[in-house]
């Protein structure tokens, strides 16, 4: 039955070619309209981080203006309590570091410098740099494609030791196995002992204060070498004390915040312990002076961290519903159409009703005729959605900041978005098919 | 006009004339609130930035060599790039405005953190920044040659002169003429205002106090500027090369990079802005042209399950501007019911986005503006079905369809 009513829909389709045509191509519009901006919103709000969204867990602790909160007057929608700083402290960075309590973790901050070979192997670059803990490599699943992370002695020290992203070794060393060869960072030999793979998580969640869809850095370089060299921050630095900031040092124990911590909790034990610790250290500091305001700390994971950092920013949210709003005009207007055609045909389905067909056999003629009308348009939408989706890339993507940089396509969203297209074209047909089956054959057939 | 007849018709049509209805208030609701926010974002990015920014480039300069100076290299390289021939002005700064990266600080009108307390963005340049950005001075003059300090240390306080911007001397003291008034940072070291430019737009264009700013008059400690360089009209891209020639000629022992338009620089920022503007605005235009289309198919349907009854009214007397008026006047009332619903549902649209993303309320202009557009649209796409029903002939009563 299903094979006959799909020859009546394309005999249909025949007859009114223009009618079909500007239903499918309603569809499609709304579809794509819909694909791109989902898609969008999608890669903004993706878990990028995988199972360890779950484990991996970054703090916010208010050590912020007593007269005039972090983001005032943004206050946390699980707590109702005001937010807290993003970014940590040196000393606090440094004493959370400390702490036993994790699997892993890792201090880190966004600094920079040129890079250069001693053999003039390469011209002299700018290259964004990370200065980040040896677990950085393992708690962000980091992939390599040359040696692997230094060892956390390295740290120590600090060993003069780099990590370089396969672009950067792309540029000092043509792309070959560099481990072992030497690169000048700020005037002095650091020892390549790892090059990554392909490495570009979106959202960067591990560092959105200095923009989710920024390009990752080309090289990391042991936290401590930050000191040493005494380099500041190449990426957001926010303070609010007026302090007396004379030499390094100073700028270092001030309340100014550009680090980040994040710390591997896999046990709810672990969890309740670190937010302990948190909270004691905060109150141990209160008594030296420091945390003027109400205690007021915080534990994220992931998800939460990219909810309290607003990585899918308002404008993408807004996108999508109307885009939503546009596929519900498209889909009213189809129903209108529908109807009209259905009606259109009314006589012929009052023969059919004479000749025996049922009710129900005219409504799912007519149902598989939307069907088939909306499939049209979930394909058509669908592939003008891919077409958007690589336009966006290609032109949007490297221009615009808000909007992610790689814009993940997976045959997945095509099939959702072609699956709801057919939903809703065989919704929008059920009060066209259902009138029509309703209509009595004899008013048909009495004209005819 | 007898209404009765054509509001008793319009009732045996009803899923139809529902369905236009329905559709108009949508579109009404997407329509209205979308040119609303398209609005917004146009004149966001449409404001003057008080720069001469389409006819001004940026670079960054650092030297990584043992012992390289720093001053040297920008006294020598503003020297040299201000010669060349159709560049206007050169000048060092610490961050490029438009840019979306910058420095902040609050500053105060009066010492001991008292008094007015208002950010601003800062730059620290030379005396060439107010000629070489094209910014206009409100009053006073930039800053005296010698009084622009070349530092070997960050944090030295701040130079004891400065030239702001209207907005800031506005907003630190209001109602008074700012210029020679002295204003305090947080440390509470006096800053003389030497000068006053009518509006200059800082790094951030996103942020409410993007005309807050203030050039101080000083360079340094390096290793690392930026440099601003604005050309003649249309000598912006050769100079660009040129200058990258020059200055690489002079002092192979640095890193050159980052040259950019500040044209570029100001797309980008606007960026999100603009991907807003356009996807509303080709939203709009689709929902307008599916509208049409969609009542214009329904029109035609409509005229078409009625020629019969269109034929009598024809024989018993009715002439065919009737019919048009008939079915023009029943498109109206369809229109007009969908149009109220629409207003309705804009005003909740409107209202909903503004209370979940801090917009600004509805104008109602754009809801008047909205109900008088798809009134036009909705006729305009009941014309053709109406005449199509006027050339059906009276005989058409008489015979089955």
């Amino acid at each position: 039955m299903f094979a006959y009513y799909l020859r009546l829909a394309l005999s249909s389709f025949r007859r009114n070619p223009g009618l079909t045509a500007l239903m499918v191509f309603a569809i499609a519009l709304g579809i794509s309209v819909c694909m791109i901006t989902l898609t969008s919103f999608r890669a903004a709000s993706q878990n990028p981080a995988g199972d360890r969204a779950g484990i991996l867990f970054a703090p916010s602790i208010d050590s912020w203006d007593p007269n005039d909160g972090y983001d005032s007057p943004q206050t946390d929608a699980d707590t109702g309590r005001p937010v807290a700083p993003t970014m940590l402290t040196y000393r606090d960075a440094r004493a959370l570091y400390a702490s036993n309590i994790p699997d892993r973790k890792v201090i880190m901050y966004k600094a920079g410098g040129i890079f250069s070979r001693n053999d003039k192997g390469m011209e002299p670059e700018y290259i964004s740099t990370r200065m980040t803990t040896a677990d950085f490599f393992a708690m962000f699943d980091v992939p390599f494609l040359y040696g692997g992370p230094w060892d956390a002695k390295a740290d120590a020290g600090p060993d003069p030791v780099v990590v370089l992203s396969k672009e950067s070794n792309q540029k000092a060393f043509g792309g070959a196995n560099s481990i072992g060869k030497t690169i000048m960072w700020h005037d002095r030999e650091f020892r390549v002992v790892g090059v990554l793979n392909d490495f570009e998580p979106v959202p960067k969640y591990f560092d959105v204060s200095n923009g989710s869809f920024n390009d990752m850095e080309g090289a990391y370089i042991p936290f401590s070498w930050g000191q040493v060299l005494e380099l500041g921050s190449d990426g957001n630095t926010n303070c609010w004390k007026t302090e007396t900031i004379e030499s390094y040092l100073d700028f270092l124990n001030s309340e100014c915040i550009f680090f980040h911590g994040w710390f591997e909790l896999r046990t709810a034990g672990q969890q309740l312990a670190f937010r302990e610790m948190l909270d004691n250290y905060v109150t141990e500091q209160k008594k030296h002076g420091r945390f003027p305001r109400p205690l007021n700390n915080y534990l994220y994971d992931v998800k939460g961290w990219m909810k309290r950092n607003k990585v899918v920013d308002d404008d993408n949210k807004a996108m999508v519903i109307m885009a939503f709003a546009f596929l519900a005009v498209c889909l009213v207007n189809t129903v209108g159409l529908l109807l009209a055609k259905f009606l259109n045909a009314a006589p012929a389905s009052g023969v059919r009703r004479a000749l025996g067909a049922s009710r129900r056999d005219i409504f799912w003629q007519h149902l598989t005729e939307s069907g088939v009308v909306a499939l049209a348009g979930g394909l058509v939408g669908g592939l003008l959605g891919m077409a958007g989706i690589w336009a966006m890339r290609a032109w949007y993507g490297q221009f615009i900041d808000q909007v992610p940089r790689i814009l993940p396509f997976d045959s997945m969203t095509f099939v959702i978005v072609v699956s709801i297209a057919v939903c809703a074209g065989v919704i929008a047909g059920l009060y066209p098919a259902w009138r029509i089956g309703r209509a009595a054959p004899a008013s048909y057939l009495k004209v005819q | 006009m007898e209404v009765r007849p054509i509001l008793s018709a319009l009732l045996r049509n009803r899923a139809g004339a529902i369905l236009v209805a329905v559709q108009i208030a949508i579109t009404l609701a997407i329509v209205v609130n979308a040119v609303f926010l398209t609005q917004q974002r146009v004149e966001k990015i449409g404001r003057p930035t008080g720069i001469d920014d389409q006819n001004i480039f940026s670079f960054n300069s650092t030297g990584f060599e043992k012992g390289f100076d720093f001053h040297a290299m920008v006294r020598e390289d503003l020297a040299l790039m201000r010669r060349m021939p159709g560049v206007i002005d050169v000048t060092p700064m610490s961050h490029i405005p438009l840019s979306g990266s910058g420095s902040s600080s609050g500053f105060y009108s009066l010492p001991d953190k008292k008094g007015k307390n208002e950010p601003a963005n800062i730059y620290r340049t030379d005396d060439h920044a107010v000629h070489a950005l094209g910014v206009t001075l409100a009053s006073g003059k930039t800053f005296e040659p010698d009084t622009v300090e070349y530092v070997s240390k960050e944090s030295q306080g701040w130079p004891p002169t400065a030239v702001i911007t209207q907005d800031l001397a506005d907003a630190l003291f209001p109602k008074e003429n700012a210029l020679g008034k002295v204003f305090y940072d947080d440390q509470s070291k006096p800053i003389k205002i030497v000068g006053v430019m009518s509006h200059m737009h800082g790094s951030w264009v996103g942020w409410d106090k993007v005309g807050q700013v203030i050039l101080a008059p000083r360079v340094g400690p390096g290793p690392s500027t930026s440099y601003m360089v604005r050309t003649a009209p249309g000598e912006l891209d050769r100079l660009m090369k040129d200058t990258e020639i020059a200055l690489r000629a002079r002092d192979p022992n640095r890193v050159l990079n980052n040259f950019k338009k500040m044209s570029d620089d100001k797309r980008k920022s606007y960026g999100g802005d603009s991907l807003v503007a356009i996807t509303l605005s080709v939203v709009t235009g689709l929902v307008l042209i599916f509208s049409s289309l969609g009542i214009f198919g329904l029109a035609t349907f409509n005229v078409n399950t009625r020629t019969r009854q269109i034929g009598t009214r024809r024989a018993v007397g009715a002439r065919k501007r009737d019919i048009v008026r008939h079915f023009m006047t029943e498109n109206w009332f369809v229109t007009s019911f969908g149009v109220v619903t629409g207003c309705a549902l804009a005003l909740g649209v409107g209202y909903w986005l503004s209370n979940q993303f801090g917009l600004p309320r509805l104008d109602l202009y754009y809801l008047v503006g909205g109900v008088l557009g798809l009134w036009i649209v909705g006729q305009l796409a009941a014309w053709q079905p109406s005449l199509k029903a006027a050339k059906v002939s009276p005989a058409m009563a008489t015979r089955s369809v």
